[in-house]
This record gives C-alpha cells, structure tokens and sequence, in this order.
C-alpha cells in the first residue's frame, strides 16, 4: 500500500484545492509546489461569482474578503456601448446544482485577489486540512512502473531526493505541466491565435466596480484588487505584440486612450503605478487528456484558454471540486478509477464545454466587433435581465448555447429599446471598421 | 512578501536578452538576466530551468531557446483561410449587416457562403436527381453528385412512392387540372378539399379544420389571425420558426420558456395574469419537436392553460401520421385526442406534400382565422393534386396499412438509435422518424457532413440558428421503406465520420450534453 491515496503537483488554485477537498474526506494527500508561499504567478486573478462562491463553499471567503474588495456588478463598454450588469442568483443556483447536485453557498460578487494573497491561503487552508503540503519541492520524475504512475521523484527544500508513491498523482501543474510534459501527453483542439496582455498595479484612484472595455481590436480593464490598488490590464492580438513591445508603458498608456479615453486619462493623471508592467502571450489555448493509468490532470495542465474572459481560476476551482468528487469515490470504492474519470471527462469534454471553449477562443482572436454583434449591443441596453444573461454567459455561468440562440437573439432585437443612432461607432461603419484593422502600434 | 521594485526591468526586456545572450552561448549573461525575471513569469513558465542557465549543456540550451522562443514570439499561422472563414462563423453572424444600401450589404453574408460552397461545408440546397425513398441520389450545391441511404429526405411513410397516393395526384390531375386558381374564401377550393378537412377533423378529434398552403403558413397564419399587440404569447424555447416568427409578429408580449417545462409555464401564467386580467395568453409548442425528437407533458400544459384562461396551440407536424395509435400522434399517445384547443399541423413530413391546417372544434375560431389568419385568404388554395394526396394519405394513416407502415417505421428507428448508441454516440430523445444525432461543435460538425458526404449516407445537418449554437447535429429522418440492415450499415458509416473528423480537427471533445 502506498504511502499516500494521492501525489498532487502544484499547490495553486487547482492543486491546493483539490489537495484540501481530498484531505476534508479523509484521504492522505501530498501536495507539493515548486515555490514557497506567499508566491506570485502571472495571471488575471480574477474570479466570477462562481469562483468566489466555491471559495465560500470551502469555508474560506472570509478570509479572502478580508483583505480583498468584492463588487457584484461589472460594466462593459464595448465601442462606447455600456451594458452594466451581474451574474443573477438564480443562474448561479442553477450553475450548481448541475455541475455539483447542490447550490449551497452561493455568492455573487466577483473579485480581484493577487496570487500572492488567494494561493497562501489555499495552501494553508489544504495543509489545515490535513493535507501535507511541501513546499519548495521540485519534481524531477514521475516513477512509473509498467505503464502505471505510480509516484513522483523530486528534489526537497533541504536538496535531498525524495521518492513519495500514491495511489494516484494528480498533475496540477499549470499550462506547462511537468506531468504532462514527462507523459509526453499530446494537445488538443489547439488554438494558436490569442491575445498578448500586458498589466500592471495602481494606486492613487477609485472606480468602483470593474470595467471593461473594448474598442476595435485593442480591450483594456480596470479591477480593484488587493492593496488599495487597481489591475489595469490591456490586450490585443498577439500579431500586433512585437510593435507594442518596443515602448511598453508608452504604447499601455496608449492603448488605455485609445480603448477608452475617460480611463486613460484617469490612469495617466492620477494613478501611480506600484510594480513593473508584466505581460504575456503565452496564452493558446489547448486540451491535453484528462486521465490514464495512475494520473489525471486538473486545471490549466488539462485545458488553458486565453485570459479574455478571466475565467482560468474560476474553472480551476470548478474542476478540483470535480475531480476530488469523481476520486473520493473511487477511494471510497464506491465506482472503478475508470467510470470515476469517465464521469470527469463526460462533464469537461462536454458539448457546453466545447461552445464556451469556442467563445472564448473567438473573443481571443480580437477581432473588431462586428456590426451585428454592435447592434446586439445597443438592443440589449435597458433590458436588465437579458444583460445581467449575457454577463452569466461571459462568464461560464449560464450555457452560450441559451443566450446565443436564434429565437432569443431575434426576441432581444425586437424588445430593443434604444436604436444605433446615439452611438457615432455605426456612422460610417465601414471606415470605422477598416481604421480599426491598423496596428495602433506599428 | 516583498512587492518588487518599480524600476525593475520588464520581462520582456529581460526575455529579449536572455535570447540574444543563448545566440552568442553567453550563459553567464543569460544567468544574470534570467535572475532579473519576475517571479511571476518564473512561476507561470515552470518548464524553463531558470536557475541553471549558468550550466546549460547544447542540448538543454537549444531547448530552452525553443520553449522561450514559442513562449513570447506570436505565431505564424500557416492556414487554409477559406476553410477557416467558412467553419467559423455562422449564419447569424450577418443578421444585422451595416450599411444603407440594403442591396449591397447583402454581399458579405453572400462571401462567407461561397467560402463555405467551396471548402464544401454548405449543406444547403442539395437537389434530388430521382424520388427521394431510403436510397436517392443527389446532387450538392456545386454540382457533385452521390447516391447514399437517404435520411435527408421527409417522407415518414414512404408516400411518396406509394401506388396510390400516385394514383390519387393522376386521377386529381386528371378530374381538376394543376392548378386551384384561387383562394380558398374565393373558389379555390374542390369539393375533395372539404372531404379532407372532414378526414383531417376525425383524425385529430377537432372537427372545425381550415386548411393553407403550407405548414408554415399555418402556423403564422394561425397566431396572427389570433393574437393583438395587448395579448402575450408563451411559447416553446424550440417550438417551429412559423411560431417564433408568428409570435414576433404579433406583440411584445412574447415569453420564450424552458423547453418543456409545464412548471415554467404555470410560473410565467401566474405572473401575467396578476399583471393583466383583461387580455389573450397563447400558448405554443411542437408536438414532436423537429430537432430534439421529445414533446411535453400535454394532459398537463392544457390543463394549466385552462387554469389561467390561456389557450393551448399544438404544432404536430411531425408525430401526426407517424406515430401513435392509429397515427394519432403524440394527441393520441397522451389520450388528449379532442382535448387541445387548437392542433396545428404540416403535410410535408408525413402526408406527402405541401400544405398545412388549423383544427379547432370552434367553429367561430374557424371563421375567424380565415378572415384574419392572412396566409389562409391571400394564398392561393391548395392545388388540387395536393389535396388528393393528402386525403389518400390520411385515409391510408388511418387503415391497418397505416399501423404496418408505422410499425416498419419504428423497426427501422430503433435499430438505428440502437446501432448508433453502441458506438458511443448519444442520440436525443425518444424514438420517432426524426433521430437526432448530436455532434455539438460547428466545425465538427461541418467537417463530419462533408465526409459523409461521399461514403453512402445523405443526411442533414442542423446547426445554428436551427439549434442552439455549440449544439449541431444530424437530423436523420426515418423512413418506413428503410431496412434495419440499412439503418445499421449507415449508422457506422455515420460513426466513422464523426471520428475521422474529430481526428481531422484534431479535437478532444465529447458528445455528451453538459
């Protein structure tokens, strides 16, 4: 008998989660990470209402909120049209209840938490758990015998090599997984067209509620988060990097006016910027498999998609609360270590799974917004609910192929209650679409 | 933790000259560099050894060069674009084209369908080079031509090449000519239009019939001969285009429920008549939905309808005929028979031809919706070969022949959902003529169609705006002259479709619902 029911590798929001929620139904678990905490990682650290309702679902929203600012609506502004909105209760229930059987807990506001604060108390709260954690370890190999895995091989804090066996490992390692790598686990449904994102942390203004904006083919974002301080991110194509790179706080501050000038100019003006700017394009998306003899995969290692959408640790959360579910009963011996990833697989290779996957691979790509999705925009204004749908739906809350239907595109058009003539972006639309195809930085 | 110095240098800068130092091999000024990185990109690019650039062997260095290179240079796609404008949009996509020409701007939508006519993925428009039975031959859009089992085709009895259904057009043809010349409030109709007005009443227990020229315009003839701009509609999330369009046309007041859901309906009844005591509620729904082969609870949704003063419209379209006690349908399934207050009905999936009714046992709301359904007073009639053929078909649906068609019909369904489950697909629904084979992804799906395409199985696939999006499928119809076996050989031609386009996409995602 191994020492451990289960290895876990990386100790983030995948990893630490599934970590604890195995440890909280009495399993042995090891969760071991390269880094010692605190720790940052590039992300968006952003999380939807579901996110932050699986963190209150654990017990550990508190503690987060006590350090971190929450907000329940967000504003888009998408060519100079604002649609104000918030994940409706109801949904988020019903989010629940279909992917867990139960909608306990449920919150619904959104918040920004640096990595440095969520994925400390992620680890604590695992390591309370009764998981062991082990920081500054780093996995060197997995062992595997015949085909099995069957432990891992790794480097200690104190340099000494260590070999831990589990029934078990779980590869929640991120998008350039070591496990996935040492497996030579081939990608999927790869999407190599993706935004480059470049963000950094300001001080010296409060907006409220998160923004986000689009203009042409360039969106930015303002989130308060940790510190007193605001994230603003800007992103575009990933053609368009090499230009913006050449003066990359000039060209941020560039973007900012462009995609939104009100925001601009508050950024310039008032905002004193804490750290350097950070950036990244590392960001197709892919599916790697989920499951096979000995391991499974959790979180970016088993799927990344762009950062468009802010959805990355929301769905890490999603699937530790998954996979943990689909191990606990094949620990418990209830079901076969097959039918339990089976049952994994069948909700994240899910035909929904695959429509918001193609969402967000499309909004990845930056395309300007198109004159009838400009339209849909306008015809939406004043139509609370269908706004509040359309945020749920952006989200990973409510499925794209509900709001995304004809009959109900056609039913918003017709209940539209403001006309295109308020907004100067369908004047000429044609021009405004071609100026639009520049490279703002070239 | 300390918060890192404002004045470091950006990643970027640092990645730029860690890969200008390895194309010199100056370890050393990669190590100084990659020391300067921040932590975030050290945490997030775990597979770079960042530690040990000072020790690099060639063949690690060359690694390293590679993975930073992928990591921070934007790609070069090398893609067929033709193929990649054409599986990426869809239709609705040009709903709404800019411009004041209303001409011109009718051009890009037309860009996007020759891109899809040439990459093969249009799966409109498809001719038949002979009468369409469980085997035809066709022709697609730009002239290819294949022969296959035919699940492309409506026709649930097999009528189309039946002895005398045929005899039935000859002998209308021969008695009245082609034509109807007229409406039928003017003199369009014949004296066999009456009889099957009769025919259609006693099949569906609503003696009051008015018949259209088409299903469609039945179906929008009906709720805008009956519904005004103060009066609600609660339809179907996935009830028929000739409803939604039906209900747009007629108010504001239109609420789109859950499919199915009796409970949603009773909820939404409540609702608006605590708001509104003094007009109209139409409610509607599919008998047999055509794209998702279920029906609701109608013992039910009647008797919720009549709680609230609603009225109940029923599309049957594609059960009347087909299933059922005596081809009753899914009325006659759910012992509702007499009981709806108004079924709605379309000849073209089982009665082998054109046309449609509205059947009531009012004879007011009959009256009424010739006058001011539109669709019914200013079309011209059914023709009169149109009419025969619809008469001999009820007369058959009816007789024990109908009964032996049916049970044909229901073999022949049943070993295709069988066969087409046992190779791991989900087919949705209940058994009836219509199998929907889901495929989910657009792309997958148009990539599966155009394989199928030339491997000997015609069938239609259905995608946005006909279902959700991220929902397409296959919609096969059933025929009573298909063969089990038939059924059986197609369903792992369909298969290995399906699965040499995922492997063509290169595409891990499922089939499963949710």
């Amino acid at each position: 008998m191994p020492r451990y029911d289960a290895i876990v590798i990386g100790a983030r929001c995948a990893g630490a989660s599934t970590g604890m929620l195995l440890a909280r139904q009495g399993y042995r678990v090891l969760v071991v990470d390269r880094s010692s905490f605190p720790s940052d990682v590039i992300s968006t650290h952003f999380l939807w209402p579901h996110g932050t309702s699986y963190l209150n679902r654990w017990s550990l929203l508190d503690q987060v909120l006590a350090v971190t600012p929450a907000h329940t609506e967000v504003t888009f502004v998408n060519d100079g049209i604002p649609l104000t909105g918030s994940v409706p209760d109801d949904l988020l229930r019903a989010y629940f209840r279909d992917w867990h059987g139960d909608d306990s807990g449920v919150v619904r506001s959104y918040a920004s938490i640096r990595r440095h604060v969520l994925d400390q108390i992620l680890v604590e709260a695992a390591s309370k758990a009764g998981a062991e954690v082990r920081t500054n370890f780093a996995v060197r190999e997995l062992i595997i015998e015949g085909d099995q895995v069957v432990g891992v091989r790794g480097r200690d804090s104190d340099g000494q090599l260590v070999e831990e066996r589990a029934r078990i490992v779980i590869g929640a390692d991120g998008r350039n997984s070591f496990v996935a790598r040492s497996l030579g686990l081939p990608k999927f449904d790869e999407r190599p067209r993706c935004t480059f994102a470049y963000w950094s942390y300001y001080s010296g203004f409060d907006l409220g509620p998160a923004q986000l904006h689009r203009r042409g083919r360039l969106a930015c974002a303002v989130a308060p988060t940790n510190h007193d301080q605001n994230m603003v991110l800007v992103w575009g194509p990933s053609e368009w990097s090499r230009e913006f790179r050449r003066d990359v706080p000039g060209n941020l501050q560039r973007a900012l006016d462009f995609v939104s000038p009100d925001l601009g100019e508050v950024v310039r003006t008032q905002g004193v910027r804490a750290e350097r700017i950070y950036g990244t394009l590392d960001q197709s998306a892919f599916l790697r498999p989920l499951a096979g003899p000995g391991w499974v995969l959790v979180g970016d290692a088993e799927s990344a998609k762009d950062q468009c959408t802010a959805i990355g640790m929301t769905h890490a959360f999603r699937g530790a609360e998954l996979v943990a579910d689909a191990l606990g009963r094949w620990l418990s011996g209830d079901v076969s270590l097959n039918e339990a990833m089976a049952s994994y697989e069948g909700r994240r290779r899910s035909q929904n799974a695959a429509a918001y996957y193609d969402y967000v691979c499309t909004l990845a790509e930056m395309r300007p917004y198109r004159h009838d999705e400009l339209q849909l925009f306008v015809a939406l204004r004043g139509n609370q609910q269908e706004i509040d749908r359309f945020v749920a739906t952006h989200a990973d809350v409510a499925p794209v192929s509900e709001f995304f239907q004809a009959s109900n595109l056609l039913l918003l058009n017709d209940a539209a209650k403001e006309t295109s003539a308020g907004y100067p972006v369908f004047e000429d639309f044609p021009a405004t679409a071609r100026m639009y195809q520049q490279n703002l930085f070239a | 933790m300390s918060l890192p110095e404002l004045d470091q240098r950006d990643d970027d800068e640092l990645i730029e000259t860690i890969l200008a130092a390895a194309g010199r091999r100056d370890l050393v000024a990669m190590a100084v560099a990659a020391a300067e990185v921040s932590e975030m990109t050290r945490n997030w690019a775990t597979h770079i050894p960042w530690d040990e650039f000072g020790s690099l062997d060639e063949s690690t260095l060359g690694e390293v060069v590679a993975d930073l290179t992928q990591m921070w240079e934007p790609v070069d796609l090398q893609v067929d674009a033709d193929e990649e404008y054409a599986l990426d949009k869809n239709a609705y996509d040009f709903y709404r084209p800019a411009g004041r020409n209303l001409m011109t701007r009718t051009e890009e939508f037309y860009g996007w369908v020759e891109a899809r006519r040439r990459t093969e993925t249009w799966q409109y428009s498809r001719t038949l080079e002979a009468a369409p039975s469980s085997v035809a031959q066709i022709t697609n859009d730009i002239g290819r031509r294949t022969r296959g089992i035919n699940f492309n085709s409506q026709d649930y009895l097999s009528f189309n090449t039946h002895p005398a259904i045929r005899e039935a057009a000859t002998k209308a043809m021969r008695d009245y000519g082609p034509h109807s010349a007229g409406s039928p409030m003017v003199l369009g109709n014949t004296r066999i239009s009456d009889e099957l007005e009769a025919s259609l009443g006693e099949l569906v227990r609503a003696d009051q019939v008015t018949l259209f020229p088409t299903g469609w315009a039945a179906g929008f003839g009906a709720m805008a001969g009956l519904v005004r701009q103060e009066d609600h509609v609660l339809i179907d999330r996935l009830a028929h285009s000739c409803l939604q369009q039906g209900a747009r046309a007629t108010t504001r007041n239109v609420v789109r429920y859950e499919h199915l859901n009796v409970d949603a309906v009773r909820r939404h009844l409540v609702d608006i008549r605590r708001r509104d005591s003094r007009n109209g509620i139409l409610v509607v729904t599919d008998g047999l939905f055509s794209v998702d082969a279920d029906w609701p609870d109608l013992v039910t949704l009647q008797r919720v309808c009549r709680e609230h003063d609603a009225t109940l419209l029923v599309d049957v379209a594609h059960d009347l005929g087909s299933m059922g006690p005596g081809g009753t349908g899914v009325l006659g399934m759910q012992h509702v028979l007499g009981d709806i207050d108004i079924v709605m009905g379309a000849f073209s999936k089982t009665f082998c031809s054109n046309g449609g009714f509205v059947a009531s046992a009012s004879p007011a709301l009959k009256q009424y919706l010739k006058m001011f359904g539109g669709s019914h007073m200013f079309s011209n009639a059914l023709s009169p070969v149109q009419t025969a053929v619809v008469l001999e078909a009820s007369k058959i649906i009816r007789s024990a022949e109908g009964d032996f068609l049916r049970s044909r019909l229901h073999t022949a369904v049943t070993a295709l959902r069988e066969e087409l489950t046992g190779y791991g697909l989900t087919c949705m629904g209940e058994p009836s003529p219509i199998v929907p084979l889901l495929i989910g992804n657009e792309k997958l799906a148009r990539i599966a169609n155009r394989l199928l395409f030339d491997r000997g199985v015609l069938a239609f696939m259905v995608e946005f705006p006909v279902t959700p999006t991220g929902s397409s499928r296959f919609r096969l119809q059933v025929q009573a002259n298909h063969e089990p076996d038939e059924a059986r050989a197609a369903a792992k031609i369909i298969a290995d479709a399906i699965a040499d386009a995922r492997t063509y996409l290169s595409s891990a995602f499922g089939s499963t619902e949710r």
